[in-house]
């Protein structure tokens, strides 16, 4: 890949999470109905840097987008949210997410290579009229605010900025709590900004820091202050203290001379055009006495969480991640020629290796740390796929004209990289067929029927230990059984003679071609939709149930095994093949005597377990193998269980139970759909050979169904 | 005839004429399927999708696969479909061969032949193009062999890799 790539590669990555952070901002500032300060500055942040990446990118619609959001939120910076009217609310908060939708749609075109979309006119229109709306009515609320703003900028210096007008570029820093000694962590800080800024361009409070230990109270309680004369010193010294450990926040501040503001701040209305001329400032020159009218009161307290968050990610690294896959990769190779290694049939009828028994354990036991981190290294909160449904909750909401509330439990819980990547369509899905089809269309349908108006869906996500489970739970109608098996019946997937069982009935939803909304609505019934969910859900590994309550509500249970890449695996021979079956799908393994074999009336055979019968399947015979065992007597039952099938597999010998790494099937072969009747990877054994790994669902499928 | 000479094949290209002007010299691998109990066919394959020749391979048989699938064996830790190719063009299988592994559009896949003979360059204009008919369908045209030593079947990859 070449270096122009690259710098692409890095370009799109950070929009694409600057998109996500500033949705989730406009999600929870809608949910607020206002913007906070801590929020408005964000994404001014953000909007900068889109702005400035694109322009060094040459994507020059997407920086003229960025500049003109980046100019209304300078308007709302400099006047608070105060002066963005009740009625421009939801404008604002509409054109946010179409900004956002506009950004990532173009993000896409660019990763695809497709030429962007050159017609940003009308959406320039619309950020134009909302600025000008905002600034029409800054006249009026402005004066009405002075009092409390001119307050706010009065009790400015007091939270610990001094004024000195020789020094006006100041630093405020707080260090973390507790840490100690914060009177000699100043006085090294302050050493390290003095190797480029002279002394007597700096000044800084409290003094005699480097040998009074009282003054640690001092920076505690008030913080320590530097005083730059010089607007780049202050500007380089930025960097050291964010490299600087234990500072919980710090703030920059310019003193700006007393301006007579009640004055002044009429000015601010009389030539509004000045405050967007100079929108990249990131801070009011003092020289403008109309931006400086209502500065903002100074958040101390509340920027401390916002700068700690930013030291966090600044200690993260993003990883390509195929590397991660090579990484994973070598681990699993590593594993297994470790194996190879200490169980060489070299080794065997040697005597006295005590010496090499000792490196050998010690050995496995760094291996199995390497394991266990580099699968840490792919696991990732599934945060990033549940965030994405508030917004489609949001905009399903508006459009149905429901109101509906997500309720978000677990997004901490760690899954696999490629779980996060692919489980995002399949709980789209689910949460747009429970806001369409689930929650009752009118809300005095939901208070006839004793419910609360606003409707609920719960999404959440658990972590069993081996496998996760993500439910999306509503509070809706729940599934009406009679509607379901006739439209089954109408849509040839049931027959009208047979009756089905609620679980039956429900299992037709996952069924393709299935959707009981007879209307095709924008976002669900166009007749695919729940076979979507299935087949995601189960190419993870995974599988999907569905419970329903008529009138209470409906869940989706989605079952996904944590990690694809290593299982525990029960080893088993049939003449000379080694097949590997998952442990959790085992329940039992036993021998049978012929006599209590059962045949019904197919040739099928049928054993007893605990009072329930079950069917059995010979592995040669399924997968056509040359050897094995034909005498049940002699060869042993595995007792397997998937999703809701249940059946008894015959196989010559169990070998042992071992961890296995997953390789997938070569692509020629998967051509030959053999996934489907069971077989779905291999893996290689400490002899370097290989064993075929069996799926217990599919197995059963193939046997049972021909 | 042995794989022996497949480490002769860099001075056997430098002495072949170029005649790039007008085409490309392309590197072949002759490989041998045997007919008869005493015949051969040669046939060829673009040596740039040539990973590896092994004869040292441990087969794990594939359920569910068609007779000319033999398996899948382990390569340095991926897994590598094997392909019979005596089978597959209809002549018969003798014991073991050699496998040799083709990538070709990020696919792997292992042919076994008889034996290899060596690598020549032969010039794309040399070679005739064949018309599809059932017992060519792997072949994508055939030449003459640069030093006579007979005609080579050039392998169509596209049709090999292909899946019915």
């Amino acid at each position: 890949m070449s270096g122009g790539n690259d710098i692409l590669d890095t370009y799109i990555y950070e929009n694409n999470s600057l998109l996500e952070q500033l949705e989730a901002i406009i999600l929870d500032a809608e949910t607020a109905d206002t913007f906070s300060q801590d929020n408005i500055n964000e994404i001014f942040r953000i909007m900068h840097t889109i702005k400035g990446s694109s322009a060094m990118m040459e994507f020059d619609t997407l920086a003229t987008v960025a500049h003109r959001i980046e100019d209304l939120f300078f308007i709302i910076r400099e006047n608070s949210m105060k002066v963005v009217s009740e009625e421009n609310k939801p404008t604002l908060f509409n054109m946010m997410f179409h900004a956002v939708d506009y950004f990532r749609t173009e993000m896409e075109k660019i990763e695809a290579n497709q030429p962007l979309d050159k017609d940003i006119d009308s959406f320039l229109q619309n950020i134009n009229s909302l600025i000008s709306k905002i600034k029409g009515e800054e006249p009026a609320e402005v004066p009405k605010d002075t009092d409390s703003s001119t307050k706010g900028s009065a009790e400015a210096p007091c939270a610990g900025f001094s004024e000195n007008p020789d020094f006006p570029y100041q630093l405020l820093i707080f260090y973390d709590e507790g840490c100690g000694m914060e009177n000699l962590r100043a006085f090294m800080l302050l050493t390290s900004i003095k190797d480029f800024c002279n002394e007597s361009d700096l000044l800084f409070s409290p003094q005699g820091i480097e040998n009074d230990a009282s003054t640690a109270e001092q920076v505690i309680d008030n913080g320590f202050l530097m005083m730059f004369k010089n607007k780049e010193d202050r500007e380089k010294a930025i960097p050291v203290v964010r490299s600087t450990g234990s500072i919980k926040s710090y703030q920059p501040h310019d003193y700006l001379p007393p301006a007579p503001m009640v004055e002044e701040a009429p000015a601010v209305a009389a030539s509004p055009t000045e405050a967007p001329a100079a929108p990249a400032a990131s801070a009011p020159a003092p020289a403008t006495p109309a931006t400086a009218a209502a500065p903002a009161p100074a958040p101390t307290p509340v920027s401390a969480p916002s700068s700690s968050a930013q030291h966090q990610k600044e200690s993260l690294i993003s990883v390509h991640q195929s590397k991660l896959d090579q990484l994973s990769a070598l681990v699993g190779e590593i594993v297994i020629t470790e194996s190879m290694v200490t169980g060489s049939p070299d080794l065997r009828g040697l005597k006295n290796l005590d010496a090499f028994s000792k490196s050998a354990r010690q050995l496995r036991k760094l291996t199995d740390e390497l394991q266990d981190i580099s699968m840490s290294l792919r696991m990732v909160p599934i945060a990033t796929s549940f965030q994405k449904m508030n917004r489609i909750v949001r905009d399903m909401c508006k459009k149905l004209n429901k109101r509906v509330k997500l309720t978000i439990i677990g997004e901490d819980t760690e899954v696999d990289k490629t779980i996060v990547d692919n489980i995002g369509d399949p709980i789209m899905h689910m949460i747009r067929n429970s806001m369409d089809h689930g929650i009752e269309t009118s809300e005095e349908a939901r208070i006839a029927a004793g419910k609360n108006p606003v409707g609920e869906i719960i999404l959440s996500a658990r972590d069993t230990g081996s496998e996760i489970i993500i439910e999306i739970r509503d509070d809706g109608q729940g599934v009406n059984d009679e509607a379901v098996l006739q439209k089954a019946i109408k849509n040839g997937i049931a027959s009208p003679d047979i009756e089905y069982s609620h679980k039956e009935i429900l299992n037709f939803l996952l069924m393709p071609g299935f959707s009981t909304n007879t209307n095709v609505t924008e976002f669900s019934g166009r007749g695919v939709g729940m076979d979507v969910v299935k087949r995601g859900v189960e190419e993870l590994g995974g599988t999907v149930t569905i419970s329903s309550q008529l009138g209470k509500g409906m869940t989706t249970t989605m079952k996904i095994p944590l990690t694809m890449a290593i299982m525990d695996g029960m080893e088993v021979s049939v003449g000379k093949t080694i097949f590997t079956i998952p442990i959790h799908n085992i329940r039992q393994s036993f021998k049978v005597s012929a006599a209590e074999v059962l045949h019904d009336t197919v040739n099928g055979e049928i054993i007893k377990v605990m009072d329930n019968f079950y069917p059995i399947v010979r592995a040669k015979d399924l997968y056509n193998l040359p050897h094995g065992v034909d005498n049940i007597e002699e060869g042993i039952l595995l007792w397997l269980e998937a999703g809701d099938m249940s059946y008894c597999l015959l196989v010559d010998e169990l070998i042992g139970e071992q961890q296995v790494v997953v390789k997938p099937l070569p692509t020629y072969v998967t051509n030959f759909d053999i996934k489907s009747r069971g077989i779905i990877g291999c893996s290689i054994l400490g002899d370097g050979s290989i064993s075929v790994i069996l799926d217990a669902g599919n197995l059963s499928n193939a046997a049972f169904s021909k | 005839m042995t794989m022996s000479t497949i480490n002769n094949n860099t001075t056997l290209s430098a002495s072949t004429p170029a005649a790039e002007a007008t085409h490309k010299i392309h590197k072949y691998l002759i490989f041998m399927i045997r007919d008869t109990e005493t015949t051969y066919s040669k046939l060829g394959v673009d040596a740039e999708y040539v990973l590896e020749i092994l004869n040292n391979y441990n087969l794990t048989y594939l359920p569910l696969m068609p007779d000319y699938v033999s398996g899948v064996f382990n390569m340095r830790g991926q897994i590598i479909p094997v392909m019979d190719l005596r089978l597959r063009l209809g002549k018969p299988a003798t014991e073991k061969g050699l496998v040799v592994v083709l990538n070709y559009n990020g696919m792997q896949l292992g042919i076994l032949v008889d034996a290899v003979d060596r690598m020549i360059d032969i010039d794309d204009g040399t070679i005739t193009t064949v018309h599809s008919q059932e017992a060519q369908r792997f072949a994508s045209g055939m030449c003459s062999i640069p030093d006579n030593s007979g005609t080579l079947i050039v392998l169509d990859c596209a049709q090999l890799f292909a899946h019915e």
